[in-house]
């Protein structure tokens, strides 16, 4: 419909040359209408932008904004309060044990679930790519957990880690060992959110991993064994420096994914916080749908969004600095 | 191999069969004002409500209820919350009794007008003094309780029998808490798997139900004054976690049963006893067990229960259609006396008249514990405590490692100290600048 003008005056490259080659003979009537078409064009573009503007605007732009507003009164959930109290809620937020608390077990658990989900979904790709039999058995199973929905895995984990009558501690204690409470126990409830979101969410790491081993050309391996280099000099020579912009990927979009944890964590503990696996999520859901302190939530948010940009820097920075070389 | 279109048409039929099971209430008759009435019963509650309600609806032409079934716990009460704020709320709605305080000072609800209850037969007299007290705030009637759902001992008569301890059909009488624990190891030498079936790790509302229920049977008090301190009995604190801690020594319950694994035991046979809330007994029917439901023996001296209540409000309206409130009245008296058949969830109905009446003799094991009312205790009235709050858990926090470890007693009630004096140094949220007045 509104593609076909586009598709008949290509207006892009004509403007392009007029800017480019000045010599080019061009008569004021043909500018002109270039021009037109340009502007046309820009109009058609934004008719197509709108819906999505609109809902950007609406549900991105316009609750950010009002939040920076928010942190800064005390607004209740109730409709109470309202008024500017200034940086007050900032100067709670940084005073608060269990912010600093939160925001280190939502970091801790970056770190311990990232790591095993690259390294993990590495080697299962790897494993996969030698050649097993029934290789879309393989792919399947480990990828189909990442369809599951994360109530779905809760449900799943809450059942096997039940400290009375779980699997794990069924096996655990075939094998002579004492049952732990997996999920009860202080530092070791946010250990076994991590296995179980390892669990559930390694199979996508994995499907890239495989695509990236799959684009590796066979020559190079052909090439190596002819200089008679070993299968494990192979992987460690072509495959994992082969694999480094994908784990680059991964990395992001992984450390990106952890910190927002939430309801595998809230879902695992039925609700339950405890202070040693209370994601930051979760607390400022806390403050302000149990707490109904909408402004101090909206405070400890953007403490957090802050904590985020820094990250995004450094990752910016690093990534940047390694395409200088 | 699933192909992609299976496991969509599969996703389908599930959606397809979630939307079918949503109810479809019947549409109002010509002429009678709808009244929405919000409440959080789902489950076999949700399922006898809505048979309380049929009946209401079919039994008069002036009004006509169109229940909204939500969530229970935040996500019910944050809905409420700002529904009430923003003064277009439903015209009744049902909460715990022990949120009522907390919603008070934000003006979110508005108080009932005793005189016009108790020309409707609704009155101080209809119900039993704790759960009258507990539904005023100040001196204004906020709440109007439908129940109490008490938290109880159960009990599996088939192996108190056999464990040779059966009296009267129930549990024998101890008085103290060393007598308490030997019956227990008693039925727990008879019992396939535990004596005592209490699921309480990582559950910080049933520590706080067990431990209030001992606490209170001290006949000591706890109260949360905002913007003071926490007022705690050290000594009657200290023995109600001792005495919880020697409860799950391994033995005579499990030292890491959870909510969920505690009901499975007991509803399996494989236990003699089991605390929860009476809103497990129709399972364990279902179960086929011998149940008995009694109050947890008065070890510390007095009888004392931890209850909370299902209770009708009346969310903020800022402009009350004058002949809906009418609607409404009539609807919460109509409801509390024809709320027989409540029982049947477990619960004890508030409202006297139905448990005096002899045809409730008849229902076992119901009849045995309508006396329970009678010593209900309630979350310390406060804006922070209640059902579905964060206190209970934040309270779960302080005591586990006491309770499974048999020692920190004395600590772990300083920790409880400190983590409320915190809480009341902040302000209510619902009324940030502290303006409400009782």
């Amino acid at each position: 419909m509104s593609m076909a003008p586009q598709t008949a005056h290509p207006p892009l490259p004509a403007a392009r040359a007029g800017a480019t080659e000045p010599a080019a003979p061009i008569t004021a009537e043909a500018e002109a209408s270039a021009r037109q078409a340009r502007k046309k064009n820009r109009l058609v573009a934004l008719a197509f932008l709108a819906p999505f503007l609109v809902a950007f605007l609406l549900f991105v732009v316009w609750p950010m904004l009002h939040g920076f507003y928010l942190s800064f009164t005390n607004q209740s959930l109730t409709g109470a309060g309202g008024n500017f109290i200034g940086g007050g809620n900032y100067a709670e937020a940084f005073s608060d044990p269990k912010v600093w608390g939160s925001i280190r077990n939502t970091v801790w658990f970056t770190i311990i679930s990232t790591v095993p989900l690259v390294i993990i979904a590495m080697a299962m790709a790897l494993l996969v790519n030698t050649g097993l039999p029934g290789q879309w058995l393989w792919r399947l199973s480990f990828f189909m957990p990442f369809l599951l929905a994360s109530t779905v895995i809760s449900q799943i984990w809450s059942w096997l880690l039940d400290p009375e009558i779980g699997l794990a501690n069924e096996v655990l204690q075939t094998l002579g060992f004492e049952p732990v409470a997996w999920l009860q126990t202080p530092h070791l409830d946010l250990i076994s959110i991590t296995i179980a979101t390892v669990w559930w969410t390694v199979g996508f790491n994995f499907l890239l991993y495989l695509a990236a081993l799959q684009n590796i050309p066979e020559v190079q391996y052909e090439a190596a064994a002819v200089d008679g280099a070993s299968r494990w000099r192979q992987i460690r020579s072509i495959t994992i420096p082969q694999l480094m912009p994908v784990t680059g990927v991964v990395f992001v979009l992984q450390i990106l994914a952890s910190l927002k944890l939430f309801d595998q964590a809230y879902q695992m503990l039925g609700g339950v916080s405890s202070d040693t696996s209370r994601p930051i999520v979760q607390y400022i859901f806390e403050a302000g749908f149990v707490g109904y302190e909408f402004g101090y939530a909206a405070a400890i948010s953007y403490v957090f969004f802050a904590l985020i940009v820094v990250v995004g820097i450094v990752q910016m920075t690093i990534v940047n600095r390694r395409k200088g070389e | 191999m699933i192909t992609r279109r299976q496991l969509l048409g599969g996703v389908g039929a599930l959606a397809g069969a979630g939307a079918l099971a949503g109810c479809s209430p019947t549409g109002a008759p010509p002429g009678a004002d709808t009244l929405q009435f919000w409440h959080l019963l789902s489950g076999g509650d949700g399922v006898t409500m809505q048979s309380l309600l049929d009946r209401i609806n079919e039994s008069q032409d002036d009004y006509f209820v169109r229940p909204t079934v939500l969530e229970w716990g935040t996500p019910y009460y944050t809905k409420l919350a700002m529904a009430g704020s923003g003064g277009r709320a439903p015209e009744a709605a049902i909460m715990h009794s022990s949120r009522v305080p907390g919603y008070v000072p934000g003006g979110l609800l508005d108080p009932w007008d005793t005189g016009r209850l108790a020309e409707l037969g609704v009155s101080r007299d209809t119900f039993t003094g704790p759960m009258w007290n507990n539904s005023l705030v100040g001196d204004q009637l906020y709440s109007v309780p439908l129940d109490a759902h008490p938290f109880m001992m159960f009990s599996n008569r088939e192996v108190l029998r056999q464990a040779d301890v059966l009296e009267d059909g129930g549990f024998p009488a101890v008085s103290t808490p060393q007598d308490f624990v030997d019956v227990l190891r008693e039925i727990t030498a008879a019992a396939p798997e535990h004596g005592l079936s209490y699921g309480f790790i990582g559950d910080g509302a049933q520590m706080w139900r067990l431990f209030y229920t001992l606490y209170a049977q001290h006949g000591a008090e706890m109260s949360f004054p905002q913007g003071g301190s926490a007022q705690i009995d050290d000594e009657a604190a200290v023995e109600s976690l001792r005495l919880m801690s020697q409860l799950v020594d391994g033995e005579i319950a499990s030292s890491q049963g959870t909510i969920d694994a505690g009901i499975a035991e007991f509803s399996a046979g494989s236990s003699g006893l089991l605390f929860s809330g009476v809103w497990e007994l129709p399972p364990m029917q279902d179960a086929g067990i011998d149940v008995n439901i009694e109050m947890i023996p008065p070890v510390f001296g007095q009888h004392a229960v931890y209850a909370d209540s299902h209770a009708f409000v009346l969310p903020h309206q800022q402009d009350p259609d004058p002949e809906k409130r009418e609607d409404t009245y009539a609807f919460v008296a109509e409801l509390l006396k024809n709320s027989f058949d409540w029982a049947g969830a477990g619960h004890i109905p508030a409202y006297v008249p139905i448990t005096e009446d002899p045809q409730y003799d008849e229902l076992q094991p119901q009849a045995n514990y309508a006396g329970a009312a009678d010593h209900i205790v309630y979350d310390p009235k406060s804006w922070f405590t209640g059902s579905g709050a964060n206190f209970q858990a934040d309270f779960g926090q302080v005591v586990q490692d006491s309770i499974r470890g048999g020692d920190g007693f004395q600590e772990a009630v300083d920790g409880l100290r400190s983590m409320v004096d915190a809480i009341l140094a902040e302000p209510n949220p619902v009324d940030p600048e502290g303006t409400w007045n009782p």
